[in-house]
């Protein structure tokens, strides 16, 4: 302390105590705090306020047509919200069995379960989409339009989400299977009693941020026939020639959507780490 | 839903598309139907057409409704009320034809290459969506007489300054995905029994978008990726009254026979066709269609050209 002080010229070393100094730094530093959040308030209201004044002065908007539209375009989130649901939901199904496979001893099973995540993070969504939807018909395979965008949206996401539970499976301790052997457990009482709810809350944050990349990429089931919001507002864009005002409609609605489950996310992330914080 | 769902869980079990070949194949009826009943059973009178054993027709006789295909993206034939509904001519012939055979209507809005495609697995029963009959769509779907005909029309951007037909020679011209527009600009169009239209300006380049309107909308925002676009004649005309900068060019380059549409690969389609092909002949007949033709084309295209 004796240093802090020293380094200070001019001062006389005895009029401020440690003490003091120490709550100077701290006010110092919520200062800079308080500034760093003002500018970035300041800048955000100037950057959207711009590009909202933008769009609103270019003379494309017409706000009548957008208040007549409007409850249809939002009848559309209810469908969204659903689709990215149950997806996520098969999804995690679909990643729980791929990651089972992808730690199995047994080599067909290491082979399927690698083959699926392969092929599926090797082609693109909207060509999985299209090809559940248009090409399995052609050869006997019909799922209703429903079926078919929920099955594409969670086969794809599962094989993405498989290498996510494998970590979290694999991240559980050696010694605590070794402990959990020498209990006396078998392999699967290992796998359900011992790994998986360790695992289970490894994942949750990353199943959390993998539903907000799926109300984005639910907009492709449009192609199948779905008339959720992207549907809706290409469709009447294309019709009324009115693309700009509905895209932009859209894009708004969607981020406001990610905005509140991504506020859902942070508060689900700090839950779960609550057991990892040091009293 | 319930059964789908087991089918996809099948699948994820097996991890593979492989496996998708054998499994759901149980799940789909329709398919084979057609071999099993022969035409021969339904002998064909003067009145309406009766009802093939695991026909079509008897399909939607006993379900009560008709699930009809549309693509609200084309005003003046389909688009879409705020409330969800649909209107337009397509729209008014199908719920006039569904009220002729005694059925409710239960709309559906796949993509159009879906439609044209075929294999509709019976998702929907019928289209009405304004669709030329040629030779390649026959092989995937029947059609019923056609209810009207519409003249196809070149149009060109205001900015292309492009003014006649020949004009469009070695030019770029947009057509929607999967319309009979963009396989004239290939220059393979061919309406069948209804003969070959003339050939497209020489040199002229194809390029599609998802639908007829979007070429029309892409001058709109700016782009001039293309300097033509074909459409159907109201289409054009539609986009034109909404001021959007773009002039026709030209007479009609062709005009289409445009029909009911069904799916071969489904529940045999030809008694529900037949039906309706009786329906539209009277509709011909009794004026109904050339009075819906003028309250959405301001015109009467109803009648066939070539006669």
């Amino acid at each position: 302390m004796a240093d802090v002080v020293a380094r200070q010229p001019g001062k006389d070393p005895f009029a401020t105590s440690p003490d003091t100094i120490v709550d100077e730094i701290a006010r110092s530093r919520r200062r800079a705090g308080l500034r760093f959040a003002l500018f970035f308030i300041l800048t955000w209201i100037v950057l959207v306020g711009g590009l909202g004044l933008l769009i609103a002065t270019s003379g494309r908007v017409h706000a009548d047509f957008l208040a007549e539209y409007a409850p249809f375009f939002l009848g559309g989130i209810p469908l969204t919200i659903f689709v990215s649901v149950a997806s996520i939901f098969f999804a995690t199904i679909f990643a729980l069995i791929g990651a089972l496979g992808r730690i199995s001893a047994i080599a067909p099973i290491y082979a399927t379960a690698t083959l699926y995540v392969s092929l599926v993070r090797g082609t693109p969504l909207i060509v999985q989409i299209f090809f559940i939807y248009a090409a399995l018909p052609q050869f006997g395979v019909v799922l209703p339009a429903l079926v078919a965008g929920i099955f594409a949206l969670s086969f794809n996401y599962g094989a993405y989400m498989t290498e996510i539970f494998r970590a979290g499976i694999q991240a559980i301790p050696r010694g605590q299977l070794e402990a959990a052997s020498a209990l006396g457990m078998t392999d699967w009482q290992r796998m359900r009693r011992i790994i998986l709810p360790q695992a289970i809350r490894i994942v949750i944050p990353a199943i959390g941020n993998d539903f907000i990349a799926m109300i984005k990429d639910s907009a492709l089931v449009s192609f199948v026939a779905l008339q959720e919001l992207f549907w809706r507002a290409r469709t009447v864009g294309s019709a009324q020639f009115r693309s700009f005002e509905t895209l932009i409609f859209a894009a708004i609605v969607y981020w406001i959507l990610t905005i509140v489950f991504s506020l859902f996310q942070e508060r689900l992330e700090k839950r779960m780490a609550e057991s990892d914080r040091r009293i | 839903m319930n059964r789908p769902f087991r089918t996809a869980l099948s699948l994820a079990a097996v991890a593979g598309l492989l496996a998708a070949c054998s499994s759901p194949a149980a799940t789909t009826g329709p398919t084979g139907t057609a071999t099993e009943a022969p035409m021969s059973e339904a002998p064909m009178s003067e009145g309406p057409a009766a009802p093939i054993a695991g026909g079509l027709l008897e399909k939607v006789l006993t379900a009560g409704k008709i699930v009809i295909s549309t693509d609200p993206a084309y005003p003046p034939q389909s688009e879409q009320k705020p409330d969800g509904t649909y209107e337009g001519f397509d729209i008014d012939v199908a719920t006039e034809l569904a009220e002729r055979l005694g059925v409710e209507i239960e709309w559906t809005t796949p993509p159009w290459e879906a439609i044209t495609a075929g294999s509709w697995g019976g998702r929907w029963d019928i289209s009405v969506g304004s669709m030329t009959i040629t030779p390649e769509r026959l092989e995937v779907v029947d059609f019923t007489v056609p209810y009207y005909f519409t003249p196809a029309q070149m149009a060109a951007s205001t900015q292309s300054g492009i003014t006649t037909l020949e004009g469009m020679a070695g030019k770029t011209v947009c057509a929607g995905e999967g319309t009979t527009y963009f396989h004239w600009l290939q220059g393979n169009l061919d309406f069948g029994p209804g003969g070959r239209p003339d050939p497209p300006p020489a040199g002229v380049i194809a390029t599609t978008l998802p639908t007829d309107r979007d070429c029309a909308v892409t001058w709109q925002s700016g782009r001039h990726d293309f300097e033509g676009w074909l459409s159907a004649e109201p289409t054009v005309d539609a986009a034109i009254a909404d001021g959007l900068p773009l002039v026709k060019v030209g007479d009609p380059v062709y005009s289409e026979p445009l029909a009911v549409a069904a799916d071969k690969s489904g529940p045999d389609p030809s008694d529900l066709l037949a039906r309706l092909s009786e329906a539209i002949t009277a509709m011909h007949a009794d004026g109904t269609l050339s009075q819906l033709s003028m309250k959405w084309f301001d015109e009467d295209i109803t009648k066939d050209p070539s006669l």
